[in-house]
């Protein structure tokens, strides 16, 4: 494949050389198997369920999620929390990869990087679909609109997203350019991106946290707890996706040297996944011990409050995925190479398990009961499904497309 | 190995500028908007000092307030229609002038001929407590002073008191028309308006109007959830 | 197409690809542009005027008027009525506070249904900015308490906590907006730009008062039961996607009236006033009574008292 990078001359200018960069990697990153294909292909469908889910709850008002006033926020939220900690794992690839040196790490790093973009995409997307009014989604533009910097965490949340869409965008197309002419990179040109998007990928969840962890009001919430736990499980949930990626990676492209970073990974969540336990226990040490009306939120996640169950079976579910995925990262046999199977079900498991301990799990309960106590239950309706798993479509177009384009570095990771 | 530890070092002090810039701009703007005077934030406390040397339109109400007031004294409707098909009303006094008050009667229980049925559930007063047996188109005070049906308050007001000083001071009773008075007149019930002399205690309701809460009509709500 | 694979582009192979590509973004773009085809609709119901329009304090004189008309006109349109929307600003010298005395109010719920009609709110949800807790003697627990209450009142065992916006001076759903549509005015009056507003219910889950509502859907109000006496930063009818809350009736009380849910008390338990005036009912009030504010500990300094006699 590296026969269709053409080497532009060393004097091109960069004016001409990136657009034709772009083509060529857009051309490749659409070229594939039928099985490539048809993946795209089916993405693509799902994805346009969701965007005519979201064009009906448009048109329609809101009236179409099973949203209430007293809960708010539900499954776009939810998601939009998890994405952020998705496209913040994504750094646990570099820290290894830059900080310590880790040469075989050096060469996948650009997978963390993609997914962070992928992430930081949907991200957007979820926080469109949740609002009532994207049409004036321009209010939110400095300089045009009128944007509540620094007192609205929501501003800060903005910023530092896009800052780490733009960052990881940089540091990719740099490379891949670099690549695609045939140089090497200068370190002077992405190192310090590199140490900024690392500092950058933590304020993007500790912003995220301060959104929810910030409001008095919100007994859930308000904990200092939040950051830190929002943090572990990003370290869960993005270096799980990476090891399930990279074991595909490997089986469909037969790209190599990526054993050694599933076993970094692995070793990663390890530590993360008991980290993430240990904050979980704490909390609800803290909430169960001391009672009162703080635990009533906690009481209705894990036990049902007045006979509404709505989240039990989720948090259960949750803790069960949990426990099981980290039980299965500690068994040192895990990284056996006859046991990848296990692996992926372990990250999978870990995965999902995030997924509604950071979602369904901490976005609803922060609302019930509600602030005057009334509990009114949530189920996501069928629109919401559609929208959200639309979404979920699109990220994982990007990624692919994204991880194809990237395929060539992959494969030749000793050209730089 | 100095080149690692030079990189954490760097990356260690990048952070804590980043973190501390952010920090202190994000709280100096946030002092900045506190103090806006635009936003008016003072506490209460605060407030009730700078208004008490600092008086604020209390002068020149051009409005009044305007307390309702009972027609006159009651008029007893008669049984049955004259020849010519009229009803007609009578006053207190066509009957008391001619019978002779029983001071200390304090129920209906004991009545044959007229308020059968009147419940009366006010404190252990008697009748004449309040309605005046020398005149019984008007009320009278426990001193004995002769009070107008009209000016039924004065009446209650003898005892109770802390009701009548929190009325005068629009506490009690409720009000239309203006909080302003510079605007417009501010009307007020009295207190027979809402409270009956006979059995004064305020009546039960009937809840008629819910809000439902998407998705969430009352009759799914469990009552029994508490 | 992927039966073979090519080492080298070969240049015929290459231009029937980008062909068989290039017809597939194009059906990818057809199936988009009939996936979002729902936002035609939307967006036919939103004029230029309306998307272009600046936030409410940067308008100009002529800016507002303009608005103004324009919302009357649309307002005539969809629900067939002559509105006047007023632009009502705060009295100079004047702070609004609302007291509540608990020992009178019985919890039969007419301001509930008078905030309904004088707001113009949704008819088919029963909307109101007033949510009232029943609650059991004894216990200030709001845990304990039960908005959906109904039947004869008072019970004996309970007591009624009528809730709405507390006009914090502290207001977190100010602080907490992303775009600035909802700030304090000079009267205390925290209010939104329903014309401004985003719709993503950040304010909704700050405060802590349960005080904001959104509109999930147009607001259907029949007629002949539209409130024409409206303001624009009050009761007129809302758009949809946009957040709400209680105004303290600022077309009525900056005006000097008394906001709908007190007038409708038919136990007087509610009392308004500037807390500026010495004189005014409410300073008698906090004076005199023991007065207390719901939810202290958390900082919000409401401009709403309640008490008990
Ligand atoms: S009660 Fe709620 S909506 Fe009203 S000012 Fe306070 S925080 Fe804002
Ligand atoms: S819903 Fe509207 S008023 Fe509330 S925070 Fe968002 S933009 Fe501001």
């Amino acid at each position: 494949m590296s026969s269709l990078t053409a080497t532009p001359s060393e004097n091109e200018s960069h004016i001409t050389s990136y657009p034709k960069f772009v083509g060529r990697s857009l051309w490749l990153a659409t070229e594939g198997s039928l099985a490539f294909y048809a993946w795209m292909t089916m993405l693509t469908a799902v994805f346009l369920v969701g965007a005519n889910a979201w064009a009906n709850q448009v048109a329609g008002g809101m009236i179409g999620t099973n949203m209430t006033d007293q809960v708010s926020w539900g499954l776009y939220i939810a998601n939009f929390t998890f994405m952020v900690g998705l496209a913040a794992g994504g750094v646990m690839m570099v820290i290894p990869a830059y900080l310590y040196h880790d040469r075989k790490m050096h060469d996948v790093v650009i997978i963390g990087e993609l997914l962070a973009i992928a992430a930081i995409v949907m991200c957007l997307m979820f926080v469109v679909a949740d609002l009532g009014r994207p049409d004036r989604f321009w209010h939110l533009l400095p300089l045009i609109g009128k944007f509540n910097f620094p007192i609205s965490m929501l501003t800060w949340d903005v910023i530092v997203l896009n800052g780490y869409l733009l960052l990881n965008l940089h540091i990719c197309g740099y490379l891949l350019y670099m690549r695609f002419l045939g140089r090497k990179p200068n370190p002077t040109w992405y190192i310090p991106f590199v140490m900024l998007s690392i500092v950058w990928a933590i304020s993007i969840h500790t912003i995220t946290a301060f959104l929810y962890c910030g409001l008095g009001g919100r007994p859930f919430w308000n904990t200092a707890l939040l950051a830190p736990r929002f943090l572990a499980s990003a370290f869960v949930s993005g270096p799980a996706f990476i090891i399930v990626a990279m074991v595909f990676i490997k089986r469909i492209t037969g790209v190599g040297g990526l054993d050694q970073p599933i076993a970094t990974l692995t070793k990663i969540i390890r530590v993360t996944i008991l980290i993430n336990l240990l904050m979980v226990a704490s909390e609800l040490f803290t909430e169960f011990y001391t009672g009162g009306s703080h635990a009533s939120a906690a009481k209705y996640l894990f036990f049902g409050l007045h006979g509404k169950t709505a989240l039990v079976p989720w948090t259960w579910t949750a803790i069960g995925l949990n426990l099981t995925a980290a039980a299965l990262f500690l068994w040192p046999g895990l990284l056996a190479f006859r046991w990848r199977p296990l692996l992926v079900a372990a990250c999978c498991m870990a995965f999902v398990g995030a997924w509604i301990e950071k979602g369904m799990g901490l976005i609803i309960p922060g609302f019930v009961p509600s602030t005057l106590h009334e509990i009114v239950e949530y189920v996501p309706s069928q629109l919401e499904w559609k929208v959200t798993v639309g979404i979920w479509a699109f990220g994982l177009m990007v990624f692919t497309i994204a991880i194809k384009t990237a395929l060539p570095t992959l494969k030749n990771p000793a050209k730089y | 190995m100095k080149k690692l530890k030079l990189r954490i070092t760097n990356l260690v002090f990048a952070t804590t500028v980043f973190l501390v810039v952010i920090m202190t701009f994000g709280l100096y703007l946030k002092r900045a908007e506190r103090g806006n005077p635009h936003h008016d934030r003072a506490d209460v406390r605060g407030l009730l000092q700078v208004a008490n040397d600092d008086k604020v339109e209390s002068d020149d109400k051009a409005f009044a307030v305007v307390v309702h007031r009972p027609a006159g004294p009651p008029r007893v409707a008669l049984a049955g229609v004259d020849p010519q098909g009229r009803r007609g009303e009578v006053a207190c006094s066509t009957c008391h002038s001619v019978r002779k008050a029983n001071l200390e009667n304090k129920t209906t229980d004991t009545l044959n001929e007229f308020h059968e049925g009147l419940v009366v559930n006010h404190g252990k007063l008697a009748c004449y407590a309040c309605h005046n047996p020398d005149d019984s188109d008007s009320l009278r005070l426990a001193d004995g002073t002769n009070v107008a049906y009209q000016d039924v308050m004065t009446l209650c007001s003898q005892c109770h008191g802390q009701q009548a000083t929190a009325f005068a001071h629009g506490a009690h009773g409720g009000m239309n028309g203006h909080w302003d008075l510079t605007r417009g007149p501010q009307m007020k019930n009295n207190c027979v308006d809402c409270h009956d002399p006979h059995s004064p205690s305020f009546p039960s309701m009937i809840v008629d109007f819910k809000p439902k809460d998407r998705f969430n009509a009352p009759a799914e709500h469990d009552q029994e959830g508490q | 197409m992927a039966e073979q694979k090519p080492s080298l582009p070969v240049v015929e192979n290459f231009s029937r690809r980008a062909a068989v590509k290039g017809a597939f973004a194009t059906l990818g773009a057809g199936a988009f542009v009939a996936a979002v085809s729902p936002l035609r609709q939307a967006a036919k119901n939103s004029t230029a005027a309306e998307f272009m329009q600046q936030h409410y304090q940067e308008l100009t004189a002529e800016q507002k008027a303009e608005v103004i008309a324009r919302l009357e006109e649309e307002a005539k349109e969809n629900y067939g009525v002559d509105v006047q929307i007023a632009d009502d600003r705060p009295i100079p010298n004047t702070k609004f506070v609302y007291a509540i005395n608990l020992s009178v109010c019985n919890g039969n719920g007419k301001c509930v249904e008078a905030c309904h009609k004088e707001n113009n709110h949704d008819r088919d949800t029963n909307q109101s900015y007033i949510r009232v807790l029943e609650m059991p003697k004894g216990t200030m627990d709001m845990e304990q308490g039960s908005t959906t209450y109904s039947g004869a009142v008072p019970k004996d065992d309970k007591f009624y906590l009528p809730v709405q916006c507390q006009q914090c001076d502290e207001p977190p759903c100010v602080d907490v907006c992303p775009v600035k549509a909802t700030w304090k005015e000079e009267d205390g009056i925290v209010v939104v730009d329903y014309n401004w507003c985003i719709g993503c219910r950040y304010c909704e889950a700050a405060c802590p008062y349960h005080a904001r509502r959104f509109n999930w859907k147009q607001p259907t109000v029949p007629p002949e039961d539209v409130n024409p006496d409206q303001s624009y930063l009050s009761n007129r009818i809302r758009p949809v996607g946009v957040v709400e809350k209680c105004t303290f009736c600022l077309h009525r009380t900056r005006r000097g009236k008394l906001p709908a849910c007190l007038e409708a008390c038919p136990t007087g338990a509610r009392v308004f006033g500037n807390i500026l005036d010495p004189d005014s009912s409410i300073r008698w009030i906090l004076n005199h009574k023991r007065v207390y504010i719901l939810k202290e500990e958390l900082g919000t300094k409401p401009a709403f008292f309640y008490y008990f006699d």
